[in-house]
């Protein structure tokens, strides 16, 4: 099994250390990861298809066309990038018009979207190709924590082009996190959004805020070790976020965050360090001396977000 | 008795309203052909690229009763046609204010805002369609949207009613909401609608039509440039490269920031849609206009 590997933005230039679990994980799954060389930003889905849809659509396919060179369908771990991806690749397969008007703006930088891939999102692929079972084998460190599922807006949404879980009460992201080890704890409103997409983190960070906090409330009502997400964006808002929210309410929030490329790298006996969580705004030393991994050094805490 | 009575009054009542729905009708009929003759959205837009401020300072003015200074072709023939067929609902505004509604500060200056057919853009509704919201029409106007709403619960942010406002073609009104940008996309409206409406696409036909009369947040078009300048909404940073590095990472990932002439690629495509226009991003200065 080959993929094409779409890294997008906040991953790669915010936690690597998501890339790097996830890069390790793969192999360990014998799963091909190809980088898709000269990829851009997906762009995002709420902040670029608000400002042009055609603009949007065109940055999308183009970098669709360069998995289409590499024949292999596309694997994401960003749900921003996921739902871009994979929304265009659905639009122009349908929509011939629209696939004329795109290919018309691609064929200016000498590419032709042809329609060839499929568009993957990590978590589905865990799922439904490489299966619970044998993610259950490759845990080496079961891990001991109470978590808060967060599945975020454009993984399983718009359902009716995404069929990829019941949008409403879906299992796919608790079942994965529970074959680490770890117990995924319901809590109030759990498929509410963090509040981040739609460009409104960067146009209206009150706002924004107002939706975290109202879900680390949930959660802590909850009583949970750490929240569990499969979007940078989302892992974003709820580290950098947390800490924002704590400074504008003058709350105590302190819950780790892992993106589940980083769960999974704990449970299969990797380094916190690699997955960079020490670089975390939110210090995660609860959550693994829960897991009784060694505590880390302390290191700076380096992550921006923006 | 009375039950006869009431029905009675209801039945009249409903030809009352048949009578009235003809009127509207025919009037709606009146403004299309006579706007028609007069607006193309195109040239509106057109109107708006080469001046937004001029625009807002417009509408400024319009609230504090002033008279534009010089009032729009597009506006004028509409507003005629509106009170020649209007009469019932300004019967109604003749009607004396009660001294509570003149005691309560919220209702001052309302009248000003009311909204009238001369703000209809009879074209609205149909671009909104051709730009890939087929489903709008068959909006009912239930609420299942707004009471799904995450961002409805703690903005003035109401979704249902952008549906109806592109569905009256209440363009203006719309795009010059800032209300319109509370939406995070989640979803959870469109899941729920029993109508099956894909009502994110229609906010972000909403929104692009925000764009291009310049209701852009500066925020926006910042990362706007970001994608310009690098390829990436969210560019790395010295910090990142040093943690990717730590990790036995490259130190830029095998992207746009590892590839200049991808970068040219994406610049080429985002030129070709007049993206940098449509941010005013300056090519000399890399700076924002
Ligand atoms: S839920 Fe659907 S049908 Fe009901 S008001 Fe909203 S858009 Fe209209
Ligand atoms: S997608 Fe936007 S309008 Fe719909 S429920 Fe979410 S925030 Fe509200």
């Amino acid at each position: 099994m080959a993929f094409a590997y779409f890294l997008g933005c906040i991953m790669n230039n915010r936690y690597p250390g998501i890339e790097k679990a996830t890069r390790i994980m793969m192999e360990n799954l014998d799963i091909e990861l190809k980088d898709m060389e000269g990829a851009s930003c997906c762009p995002a889905p709420g902040v670029f298809g608000s400002f042009d849809l055609t603009t949007w659509a065109a940055v999308a396919a183009r970098n669709i066309t360069i998995a289409e060179d590499m024949g292999a369908d596309v694997m994401t771990e960003c749900n921003g990038c996921f739902g871009t991806l994979f929304e265009t690749n659905h639009l122009l397969r349908e929509d011939e018009e629209q696939k004329e008007k795109i290919n018309k703006i691609l064929a200016e930088a000498g590419r032709e979207f042809k329609g060839e891939v499929n568009v993957r999102h990590f978590a589905e692929i865990l799922y439904n190709d490489v299966g619970i079972a044998k993610l259950s084998e490759k845990v080496t460190n079961p891990l001991n924590l109470n978590v808060a599922v967060h599945y975020g807006c454009h993984f399983l949404k718009p359902s009716a082009e995404i069929n990829i879980d019941n949008a409403l009460k879906p299992t796919i992201l608790d079942e994965l996190v529970e074959a680490t080890g770890a117990k995924s704890i319901p809590y109030k409103d759990k498929l509410m959004c963090c509040g981040a997409g739609g460009g409104l983190r960067s146009r209206d960070l009150d706002v924004t805020l107002d939706y975290t906090k109202e879900k680390l409330d949930n959660m802590t009502d909850a009583g949970v070790d750490a929240i569990v997400n499969v979007c940078p964006f989302c892992h974003l808002q709820f580290d950098v976020g947390q800490t924002e929210v704590n400074k504008k309410y003058g709350t105590n929030f302190g819950i780790p965050v892992f993106h589940l490329a980083q769960l999974y790298g704990l449970s299969m006996g990797l380094k916190p360090e690699d997955l960079t969580v020490d670089a975390h705004q939110v210090c995660v030393d609860s959550a693994l001396e829960k897991c009784s991994l060694e505590d880390i050094e302390n290191l700076d805490k380096i992550t921006g977000g923006e | 008795m009375k039950q006869l009575k009431r029905l009675k009054n209801m039945l009249l009542g409903e030809e009352k309203q048949k009578e009235t729905d003809e009127q509207v009708q025919q009037s709606e009929s009146e403004i299309e052909t006579k706007s028609k003759e007069t607006v193309t959205p195109k040239s509106e837009i057109e109107n708006r690229e080469t001046d937004p401020k001029q625009e807002q300072n417009e509408s400024k003015e319009a609230e504090q009763g002033l008279e534009p200074a010089s009032p729009k072709l597009i506006k004028e023939e509409p507003k005629e046609a509106e009170e020649k067929v209007l009469k019932v609902p300004k019967k109604v505004e003749e009607k004396p204010k009660t001294t509570r509604s003149d005691s309560m500060t919220l209702l001052e200056g309302r009248d000003a805002e009311t909204i009238t057919r001369a703000e209809i853009d009879v074209n609205f509704k149909q671009a909104v369609i051709d730009a890939g919201a087929e489903t709008l029409s068959l909006c009912f106007q239930c609420g299942t949207c707004t009471g799904a709403c995450p961002s409805g619960r703690r903005t003035p942010y109401r979704v249902r009613t952008v549906i109806r406002r592109a569905l009256m073609g209440f363009k203006d009104d719309l795009i010059s909401d800032d209300s319109l940008w509370m939406c995070s996309t989640c979803y959870e409206c469109q899941e729920r609608c029993p109508r099956g409406i894909k009502i994110v696409d229609i906010v972000k036909i909403a929104r692009n039509y925000a764009a291009q009369a310049g209701y852009m947040a500066k925020a926006h078009k910042m990362t706007g440039s970001y994608v310009i300048k690098t390829g990436h909404g969210v560019p790395i940073n010295d910090a990142t490269k040093a943690l990717r590095k730590r990790v036995g990472l490259n130190e830029l990932p095998p992207t746009t920031h590892e590839f200049p002439e991808a970068l040219e690629e994406v610049r080429t495509i985002l030129k070709a849609t007049k993206f940098d226009n449509l941010i005013g991003y300056n090519w000399e200065t890399g700076e924002l206009e």
